[in-house]
């Protein structure tokens, strides 16, 4: 009888609303992209709006890392989420063991000309393995948006007068570490600053270098969806050695942070500069207000050892598993509906550098053409390494702020490399 | 009956309870009943939103054993040791030095005061451009390249620094009042009796009479100094090698990081009842000294 009664007096607002004419649906976003990704975000989210009447998407950014996972998790316990919210796809395997996440169907995907198979199976694959290791099989527990990894940026002007671009002013290949070590010696003799990354209070450069060589090494840290650190005593001591060489000779600097990395690359005091493909913007920008003093290229990150396959996480839109006040279906229906917006004009999102991950936009026309992503995007989303598959993995997780603690200290010379891989190890044991 | 008495002992009762009234609603909201939640999640196995099932004293049990607690704690008193006194001494030299200048007095004390004022964020802000490792002033006055919150040895002595460095102006001020406070006769008393050398005034006048704002200044330092968390995560994260974890980093990484509520909330059961002994024990002490 109440519900009748409640539903007979929605039915009645929904009617006065609708005449009114204020008959959108509202749609609550939470995001946290920050910069230029964020005014990239606003466009696409305004861009949904604009392109129809039905819903409208009401977005809030908030601060990226632990205290956006923080707020979502105890918004999903008080049953006050928002409806559809970004999320990166290294924190599924906590978002799903805290019930944070709500499953999405290939059928509801359908719904929407969407597929499970039109995305980047690099992506996919990882997440279906997250999502049958931790949730339910067969479902994903957030649509992937993109996937963004780390690049080289050059100075390619300082290449030339190393010798180390092509006959044709490309940026010749460089394989192996032999040949890399021997080029950032070279670039060293013209008194710049060879490789330049954020190593100062910036867990994630350092993690993204450095599992990026371990991964190139064959080393890996979850062996049949257990926990197993074995080849950190062998392949990652090899890593944090050879950072730690580098930085004694030079070739890398010794602590300094995201601000000066970049500071140091674009002033043309550092030959290469190791950092995510979202600074693409920075320097095309730059580029284009006559403020950079050098022609800059941009490579996937090179193979150095056996393997190519460079660090990678993936944006994904995902919707919060609110059990309390779950959504409706007309919400659902938005949610849907502007997912798919956003896959189908990710060209827009992929100007940030990032790389689509539905595959009728990474593989179409536009993001050939879109200069300088298209340096760089073919190969990168094929090296694509996503973060190890355990809670202890990804942004905002144990692993993180272990490798500040321990890995750093070791490569910047402050404590030994034995005792840098041990207390990380011990730290990522503790996590479990 | 017991309302005449009350009455008659109390005729402003009704003015009294108006007045009491808001401060002990906000102070059982927001103080007291927190309390008792925490104190309730401590028995629980809660995540972050404090959702969990009771588990008894478990989590009191793994504490004990919990070798990053105690290190955690030892870095506490580490840090306690490197403020607590030092930073009392310098604000008792620095408002002594004040109190002799005849000219800039205003200037020099605000000079002193200002850091206090700024947030921490600022503050820490400062410390990471002066000491930077490559670009710092620090460093290149020096001409070295110390890794300042990153090396195991200068890591926690560094953030203890950049402590005194933003909280001494709060005891300047504290002990600038403390040495008005001293009446002038007492100092010409003392000349008449052929007492008028420096340290020999300070040792048997000033330093006695001043002994009261002392006692606070290391009662307050010791209270906001166990409490020590912002600087540590701003500037160094714990890290590195969890040298500079602190009791509440510690309990601040278990809470957001793992997801661990219950046990964070242990951590802070336990760091309440430390907070609780050591002030008791202080309190004590200082007030007997205060009276000899």
């Amino acid at each position: 009888m109440r519900s009748l009664l409640k539903g007979t007096i929605m039915a009645i607002m929904l009617s006065v609303v609708a005449v009114l004419g204020w008959s959108q649906t509202e749609i609550v976003l939470w995001d946290f992209l920050g910069g230029g990704d964020g005014v990239r975000w606003k466009t696409i989210v305004d861009g949904f709006n604009e392109s129809q009447s039905t819903y409208k998407v009401n977005g809030t950014t908030l601060a990226w890392g632990d205290p956006f996972y923080a707020k979502v998790h105890v918004g999903v316990v008080a049953g006050e989420t928002p409806d559809v919210m970004t999320y990166h796809m290294s924190h599924f395997p906590v978002g799903i063991k805290g019930n944070d996440l709500r499953p999405i169907t290939d059928a509801e995907l359908k719904t929407v000309g969407l597929s499970i198979a039109d995305f980047n199976p690099a992506l996919t694959k990882v997440s279906l393995d997250i999502s049958k290791t931790f949730g339910k099989a067969g479902v994903l527990y957030g649509v992937p948006l993109d996937t963004h990894t780390s690049i080289l940026y050059i100075n390619k002007d300082l290449f030339k007068k190393a010798g180390l671009l092509a006959a044709d002013g490309s940026i010749a290949p460089i394989v192996g570490i032999d040949q890399f070590t021997a080029a950032l010696k070279k670039l060293k003799t013209l008194g710049v600053m060879p490789f330049t990354y954020s190593s100062s209070a910036d867990s994630a450069t350092v993690w993204r270098l450095f599992y990026t060589l371990y991964s190139q090494m064959g080393g890996g840290f979850v062996t049949n969806g257990k926990i197993s650190l074995g080849q950190l005593d062998t392949l990652g001591k090899k890593v944090v050695q050879l950072l730690a060489d580098w930085t004694t000779q030079g070739l890398i600097p010794n602590n300094i942070a995201y601000p000066d990395s970049i500071a140091l690359f674009s002033a043309g005091k550092a030959a290469i500069m190791f950092n995510g493909n979202w600074e693409v913007p920075t320097f095309v920008d730059l580029k284009a207000n006559g403020k950079l003093p050098f022609e800059y290229g941009l490579m996937a990150f090179p193979k150095l050892f056996a393997n190519q396959s460079t660090w990678a996480d993936s944006h994904s839109i995902a919707i919060p598993n609110n059990t309390k006040n779950p959504i409706s279906a007309a919400k659902l229906k938005g949610v849907l509906t502007f997912i798919a917006y956003v896959e189908k004009n990710a060209d827009k999102w992929a100007a940030g550098g990032h790389l689509p991950a539905y595959l009728p936009v990474l593989n179409g026309p536009v993001l050939k053409t879109l200069s300088p992503v298209n340096q760089y995007a073919a190969q990168a989303a094929k090296d694509v390494f996503l973060e190890p598959v355990n809670p202890a993995f990804g942004v905002a997780d144990p692993a993180y702020s272990a490798v500040d603690n321990f890995l750093t200290p070791a490569i910047t010379g402050a404590a030994s490399v034995a005792d840098g891989i041990s207390g990380f190890k011990d730290a990522i044991q503790n996590a479990q | 009956m017991a309302t005449r008495i009350m009455k008659k002992r109390y005729p402003h009762w009704k003015t009294a309870l108006l007045l009491l009234t808001p401060f002990t609603l906000v102070y059982v909201l927001f103080l007291i009943y927190p309390t008792a939640r925490v104190l309730y999640l401590s028995f629980t196995d809660s995540d972050i939103a404090g959702i969990g099932t009771f588990i008894g004293g478990d989590n009191y049990v793994k504490l004990i054993t919990d070798k990053l607690f105690w290190g955690s704690l030892g870095n506490t008193v580490y840090f306690i040791l490197l403020t607590v006194v030092p930073n009392t001494a310098a604000g008792l030299l620095i408002a002594l030095l004040l109190d002799k200048m005849k000219r800039f007095r205003s200037f020099a004390q605000v000079l002193f005061f200002l850091p206090y004022i700024l947030p921490v964020s600022v503050v820490t802000q400062i410390w990471l451009w002066v000491l930077n490792t490559n670009y710092g002033i620090y460093n290149f006055l020096l001409g070295n390249h110390i890794n300042w919150f990153k090396s195991v040895a200068t890591a926690m002595p560094a953030v203890a620094l950049v402590t005194i460095w933003w909280t001494v102006g709060f005891n300047i001020l504290l002990f600038i009042a403390g040495l008005k406070a001293i009446p002038k006769e007492m100092y010409e008393a003392a000349a008449l009796d052929g007492v008028d050398k420096g340290f020999r005034v300070f040792r048997h006048i000033t330093w006695p009479l001043l002994w009261p704002v002392t006692s606070l200044v290391l009662l307050l330092q010791l209270i906001a100094q166990w409490q020590i968390f912002n600087q540590v995560y701003l500037l160094t994260n714990g890290g590195p090698f969890n040298k500079t974890i602190v009791v509440l980093q510690y309990m601040y990484v278990q809470a957001f990081q793992n997801g661990h509520g219950g046990y964070a909330s242990t951590i802070s059961m336990a760091l309440f009842v430390i907070i609780l002994i050591t002030s008791l024990i202080q309190l004590r002490f200082l007030s007997l000294r205060g009276n000899s």
